[in-house]
């Protein structure tokens, strides 16, 4: 077995290690991903069995569709807020719990972590009890006019109900791989830095962040892309209400293909979603990798 | 080598095993139900136990639409996966859609018997009957009897209520009476779908001029500032807003709280449909006293609404013509027969699972008095069209409208001018 030189051999042992997964990932993803594009051509309506093309139509109507825009604009708010907010709390958590001298490190980070390990119905609708219920009683007993209204109802505010939702739940996760990242920088380096004189602060600036690079790079991915993907959350907790101020842009392409029933129409709105998304997951990932330094 | 094909040779006996067992269950004939009333999900399967427990060799399954899914959604999933159940249960809506789909069923014998109008939206233009009528549904306020006693100061009487001025009064003594009159449910299904729908309505007992009127809609000819039965509609929720138990915050109610504030008489009126019945039982206080009362429009009683309540058949079942074996046709056929025509199929699905049939041979009726009050209207023939042909997102963007109205996002004018440009937009 240890000359495989023939491209046959070769195959053979491809196939046999790495086939299934091909197999499960060609028809499983790339299959209906080509007939997808394919079907972004036609004006199918989900279930009669004919349909006519009309080329590029659909992407036409998608461009000048201002709701899908709008939509689109709202996710990248949404987004931008989750990222940001996200990656600095879960960078502080670590940051706190990784030091020697904290009491019950683990079972807070275990606590953290928690609100990661519940399914995203069950949160949108335990934080809808909240919102509409428990944080109205609270600011109507005690006074509050922030919290005397719904936030949910209100569609200048619901779009932060997201934002904390998601936050609570994905700082923990974030914070973990921040762990990781943060136990993997040497020690020596920071008790050289100690020695010559580095404040606290500027160890962190200096030497933890610039090595906690590649821990950003993944996390950012994470939340960017887990920020545009988002549909749970926003079911459960605002079914995209009142009157579509929180229509998140999966939540759009889902009610244009299922609900209006204009299957070729939604089809292409979630093709562009991938083109935007992976454009700028990627872009992100290479410039971010630009920061990347070696200890 | 030997593993890899000690491998292959498991893999062979696998496919064998499993070909085996798939004959061996052939024998019997299986058919599912795709069920998208949620509320009678339970029901629903203990009536499929029953009939697979006293059929021979016919053994039924009841999967369900997920909450929030919509069952066209489930239907076209299981039909792309070639995995289509026998009997699906679908909107009106969306019945003529499966028209290459569904079995045509103009030969069954229950055709014969389902009550007027209720086949109008499963037939298909070449005469096809292609769906069987689930359920009669209506709409309206539901009044909890008692707090309206109190509030009138004797017995109320549901038909003193037939004009916008006699709403207004009702409203009041309500209100006086130290509750509040009614609470607005802000879905937008309830909405879109059913409270602004009774402006397509209330244009004409007849429904080809309701189409009209709607085709005038999406020509743009139609002015809905100044059509009568709109504007009326409108006035009549600028009153609701004003008494609405939510006044404050009217976008924060919930669905599952209105239930509980009609059961436990916190408020004297809800508008919706008998639906609610089950989750309203859960709270009730009122001793089962509830009923329909009119959404009136304007000041003479005479006028199409003020005394009628919008009734027809909101779930359809059709028989797949296409995935299924000849034998599961059949049997799904005859399960629906037995729905119909056996005494115990009739008892479990009117009385167990609180239907209104669709079937003028049927005598009994569900127990719940949501129900009792619809068929009271029904036999007074005091019912108007429940417009369900609407297009399939009318109801998620004219809700949206409709909640920016209530909410006090927008005025009446606006308000119109957005649903004439959905409508025009289509």
């Amino acid at each position: 077995m240890a000359t495989e030189k023939r491209f046959s051999d070769k195959l053979k042992t491809y196939l046999l290690f790495a086939g299934p997964t091909t197999f499960v990932f060609l028809t499983v993803i790339i299959l209906p991903f080509l007939f997808g594009i394919y079907l972004t051509l036609t004006n199918w309506d989900g279930i009669a069995k004919t349909y006519t093309f009309v080329r590029l139509d659909n992407y036409l109507t998608v461009f000048k569709d201002p709701v899908f825009w709008n939509s689109f604009l709202l996710t990248v708010r949404y987004v931008l807020y989750t990222v940001v907010i996200v990656n600095t709390l879960g960078f502080i958590l670590a940051y706190a719990l990784t030091g020697n001298n904290v009491r019950g490190q683990n079972l807070l980070r275990t606590g953290f972590f928690i609100p990661n390990l519940i399914g995203g119905i069950i949160l949108g609708l335990v934080w809808k009890f909240i919102f509409s219920t428990v944080l109205v009683f609270i600011g109507r007993s005690l006074d509050i006019s922030a919290l005397s209204y719904s936030w949910v109802a209100n569609p200048n505010k619901v779009l932060w109900t997201l934002i904390i939702v998601s936050v609570w739940q994905y700082s923990g996760y974030m914070m973990i791989i921040f762990i990781a990242g943060l136990s993997n920088i040497p020690r020596d380096l920071i008790e050289a830095a100690t020695i010559d004189g580095a404040s606290g602060f500027n160890r962190l600036r200096s030497i933890v962040l610039p090595l906690m690079v590649p821990s950003f790079i993944v996390t950012v991915f994470l939340t960017i892309q887990r920020g545009f993907m988002v549909y749970d959350v926003n079911l459960a907790l605002t079914d995209g209400g009142p009157f579509k101020s929180s229509e998140l842009i999966s939540m759009h392409v889902y009610k244009k293909a299922f609900l209006a029933q204009q299957y070729g129409v939604g089809q292409s709105q979630a093709f562009l979603l991938f083109v935007l998304v992976a454009a700028i997951s990627l872009t992100q990932v290479y410039f971010t990798k630009k920061l990347e330094v070696e200890a | 080598m030997s593993r890899i094909k000690l491998g292959r040779l498991m893999l062979v006996v696998a496919l064998v095993l499993s070909l085996s067992s798939a004959a061996v269950l052939a024998q019997n004939v299986e058919i599912t139900i795709l069920n998208s009333k949620g509320e009678i999900q339970t029901q629903l399967e203990e009536i499929a136990r029953y009939y697979t427990s006293i059929t021979d060799g016919v053994s039924v399954e009841v999967i369900a639409a997920g909450v929030g899914q919509s069952p066209f959604e489930r239907a076209v999933a299981l039909y792309a996966s070639g995995n289509a159940p026998a009997l699906l249960m679908l909107d009106a809506g969306d019945v003529l859609l499966f028209e290459d789909r569904a079995l045509a069923l103009n030969d069954e014998k229950w055709v014969a018997d389902a009550i007027a109008n209720s086949l109008d939206m499963a037939t298909h233009a070449d005469g096809r009957i292609l769906a069987f009528p689930a359920t009669v549904e209506g709409y309206g306020f539901i009044y909890n009897k008692p707090v309206l006693d109190n509030a009138v100061g004797g017995e109320f009487d549901p038909k003193t209520i037939n004009t916008f001025d006699s709403l207004r009064e009702l409203f009041e003594q309500v209100a006086d009476s130290g509750k509040d009159a009614l609470v607005i449910a802000p879905e937008d299904w309830s909405l879109g779908a059913h409270f602004f729908a009774l402006a397509y309505a209330a244009q004409s007992a007849d429904f080809a001029t309701i189409n009209e009127f709607q085709a005038g809609l999406k020509n743009g000819t139609v002015r809905l500032a100044e059509n009568a039965a709109a504007n009326g509609l409108m006035d009549t929720f600028d009153l609701m807003k004003e008494y609405n138990y939510d006044r404050l915050d009217p976008l924060a109610g919930l669905y599952d709280r209105g239930t509980e504030l009609i059961g436990e008489g916190e408020v004297g009126i809800w508008f919706m449909g008998n639906w609610a019945w089950p989750q309203i039982n859960d709270f009730d206080k009122a001793d089962g006293q509830y009923g329909f009362l009119p959404v009136p429009i304007s000041n003479n009683p005479a006028d199409l609404g003020n005394t009628q309540i919008p009734v027809g058949v909101t779930k359809y079942f059709i028989v797949d013509g296409e995935q299924n074996s000849a034998a599961q046709q059949q049997a799904a056929k005859d399960f629906l027969n037995w729905l119909v025509y056996d005494p115990e199929g009739q008892r479990r699905f009117v009385v167990d699972a609180n239907i209104i049939p669709a079937f003028k041979n049927i005598t009994i009726t569900p127990a719940d008095p949501l129900a009792a009050s619809i068929l009271d209207y029904v036999q007074a023939e005091r019912t108007m069209n429940f417009v369900l042909n609407l297009p399939p997102d009318h109801w998620a963007q004219v809700g949206a409208s409709m909640q920016k109205y209530l909410g006090g996002f927008i005025d009446r004018a606006t308000f119109f001018q957005e649903v004439e440009a959905y409508w025009q937009g289509l």
